[in-house]
């Protein structure tokens, strides 16, 4: 995990997942848009993931009951992996997340899906490949290639950035040794 | 908090390390030694050859006090077979090789003096034959020739150094020997980057299998040769 003040980890955190609720719950409805009430068994809510990890894991009563269970977030369904999966560079991640691999890193902590994992980082390679071609020559940035990167997650975006950055010192650097001249 | 600089070197800092390397020059005017705090400047003598650091052969080039004999495999002919090699294999051409008992690494060995070997890149490449061509290009025979296959072979290790962040995973490893200076300060941010990606993603993973590995030595059945230091990029 990241410093306490990395912005990417608090904006990883505010993201929302889907999570049941297993015991009725007195005086909790307002996170089910029913203030005063209460939040009964069963009821599906989308709680931030620091909330909804806390809940997850809370056990209460001498039955050692479970609050609440965490259910696998639309973003990492078997339809997107199937997607990801078929055609890693055509997916819209910041559409689903925008922080889509952390995301999925500290849901994946819960879960222990090894198979997901692996198609994660599958399409994260992939990806990366392709985000350095663009981010060697920026004509491609513009063109077509627009699609691509605006689909970029936080990571990604990242990656670009300082690929470009690398190879923007780098032709500055080339470009000084000639005017010197 | 942390510094904005990224880590590494950047391309200037690379160039200026660069310029500790040895290059021969033909004099054209007399000087006398040099005591410098790098080291003693041999005197100059024209027409011996005397072997410089660069950054004194391109301030007397400059000058037109000296002329630089560029080092053997700033030439056409090296430079063609041994973009020849790094486009038939998938790994980069083999570094200069150390001569035995050395202790010493670059900008401190003779690998761009007159006679270094013609069939090697050595780690300063890209640098010393960018400067080269900029600064004494008219010492270079060829020098358009030398440039167009600088360019490729530039091009063709970088894609090789992006496609070999393909095969990166847990164990595997990319083999890096005989990437020059300038090539790491440039392939540095977004290899790294992809490496701690690369961990974030299978972090939990990794740490399932941790566990199972603690639980089997427990159980005795891993037995004692555990590889903790086996670090997976």
């Amino acid at each position: 995990m990241g410093s306490y003040y990395d912005i990417d980890a608090i904006l990883t955190d505010a993201q929302k997942v889907p999570c049941t609720f297993d015991l009725d719950i007195p005086g909790l409805g307002y996170l089910d848009e029913n203030a005063g009430g209460d939040i009964k068994a069963g009821t599906r809510v989308s709680l931030p993931l620091w909330l909804s990890t806390l809940l997850a894991v809370q056990r209460l009563g001498p039955s050692s009951q479970q609050l609440c269970t965490l259910d696998l977030p639309a973003s990492i369904s078997p339809r997107v992996l199937a997607a990801l999966k078929a055609g890693p560079k055509t997916v819209d991640l910041r559409q689903l997340a925008s922080h889509y691999y952390e995301l999925a890193a500290r849901v994946l902590e819960l879960f222990e899906e090894e198979e997901i994992v692996d198609v994660l980082g599958e399409t994260f390679k992939e990806r990366a490949a392709e985000i350095a071609d663009h981010a060697h020559n920026p004509r491609g940035a513009l063109g077509e290639a627009q699609d691509f990167l605006r689909g970029l997650d936080e990571m990604e975006r990242q990656l670009f950035r300082s690929a470009h950055g690398s190879s923007n010192a780098m032709r500055e650097w080339m470009g000084e040794t000639k005017k010197k001249r | 908090m942390a510094l904005p600089l990224p880590p590494g070197l950047t391309p200037p800092e690379t160039a200026f390390l660069c310029e500790m390397e040895m290059v021969t020059v033909i004099p054209r005017q007399r000087l006398e030694g040099l005591e410098l705090l790098g080291g003693p400047i041999p005197p100059l003598n024209p027409p011996y050859r005397t072997s410089l650091p660069l950054w004194l052969a391109l301030l007397l080039k400059r000058q037109r006090r000296a002329n630089v004999l560029p080092p053997p495999w700033l030439s056409p002919p090296s430079l063609h077979s041994i973009l020849d090699f790094e486009k038939s294999t998938p790994s980069f051409s083999p570094p200069l090789p150390l001569p035995p008992h050395t202790t010493t690494s670059p900008p401190f060995l003779p690998s761009a003096t007159a006679n270094a070997p013609p069939d090697a890149l050595p780690y300063h490449w890209l640098e010393l034959g960018e400067m080269l061509l900029e600064a004494a290009s008219d010492d270079i025979p060829e020098p358009d020739n030398v440039r167009r296959l600088m360019r490729d072979l530039r091009e063709v290790r970088m894609a090789k150094m992006r496609a070999g962040v393909g095969v990166l995973e847990g164990g595997r490893e990319v083999k890096m020997n005989g990437v020059g200076g300038m090539e790491v300060a440039e392939g540095r941010a977004f290899i790294g980057g992809v490496v701690d990606g690369l961990r974030k993603i299978g972090a939990s993973k990794e740490m399932s299998r941790r566990e199972r590995e603690a639980e089997e030595r427990e159980n005795g059945i891993g037995g004692g040769e555990d590889d903790e230091d086996d670090m997976d990029i």
